[in-house]
C-alpha cells in the first residue's frame, strides 16, 4: 500500500487540475511552466504524506472538492476521515499536529498566525523544514484558490 | 511586524528561486494594469508581512 502511495503521488498528484491550468493559461507559457515548476517543487521537498494531511485540511476549509478527492486518495482512510477531528484524535502525531494547526491559521489568517504555532512547526521539522513547509503551502494554498476562482470564471475544473 | 522566526533565509535555494520566477511571471501578466497590480502586490506583501 505504502509503494502504491508513492508511485501514485509522482503519477497522479493534482493532474486534472494541472490540466485544467493548462487550459485557462492558454499560450501564456511562462506563467503555465513555473506555475507547474512550483507545484513539482512543493511535492518534492515536504514529505508527501504530511503535506497531503494538510492539503486535505486546506482543501475542506476553502471548500474545494476537487482537492479533497484529490489529496484524500493519498491518505490513510481512517486519517482522512478524521481530520476534522484532529485536535482531539489519538491518530495524528504530534508533528501533523502541528502542521495542521499552522495549515489552519495559514489559511483562516495568515497574519495573525501565532509565534507559538511557528515554533512548534519548527521544532518538528527543523528551521530549513519549517521554511520548506511553508513554502510549500503557500503553493497549495494558491493553487486551491486558483481553482475555486478559476472555475466559477471559466466554468467546471472537469475533475 | 512579527518576531523573526527562523535565522537564515537561505534555505532551500531551488524552490525559492522557482516561487520568484513564478511571482515575476504573474505580474508580468499584461491583463490587468500596472497600477492594479501594483495594489495588489502592496496589499498582499503587507497582509503577509513580507519585505521583498
Amino acid at each position: 500500500m505504502f509503494f502504491f502511495r508513492q508511485y501514485a503521488y509522482s503519477l497522479g498528484m493534482g493532474h486534472s487540475t494541472s490540466q485544467f491550468f493548462d487550459e485557462v493559461l492558454g499560450d501564456r507559457a511562462g506563467v503555465k511552466k513555473e506555475l507547474a515548476n512550483i507545484h513539482d517543487l512543493a511535492w518534492d521537498a515536504v514529505d508527501k504524506e504530511l503535506l497531503s494531511l494538510c492539503k486535505l485540511r486546506v482543501a475542506m476549509i476553502l471548500g474545494c472538492d476537487e482537492e479533497v478527492a484529490s489529496a484524500r486518495q493519498y491518505l490513510d482512510p481512517s486519517k482522512a476521515d478524521a481530520i476534522s477531528q484532529w485536535p482531539s484524535s489519538n491518530i495524528f502525531t504530534d508533528r501533523e499536529k502541528s502542521c495542521l494547526h499552522f495549515s489552519e491559521e495559514f489559511i483562516i489568517d495568515v497574519s495573525s498566525i501565532s509565534d507559538e504555532s511557528a515554533s512548534t512547526v519548527r521544532e518538528h521539522l527543523g528551521e530549513e523544514g519549517f521554511v520548506t513547509f511553508v513554502n510549500a503551502l503557500l503553493v497549495v494554498e494558491q493553487r486551491i484558490r486558483l481553482l475555486l476562482v478559476w472555475s466559477k470564471l471559466v466554468g467546471n475544473a472537469g475533475t | 511586524m512579527r518576531t523573526q522566526r527562523v535565522e537564515s533565509s537561505a534555505f532551500n535555494a531551488l524552490f525559492r528561486e522557482a516561487l520568484s520566477r513564478w511571482q515575476e511571471e504573474v505580474v508580468q501578466l499584461d491583463l490587468i494594469d500596472p497600477v492594479t497590480t501594483e495594489m495588489v502586490r502592496l496589499r498582499c506583501a503587507e497582509h503577509h508581512d513580507c519585505h521583498t
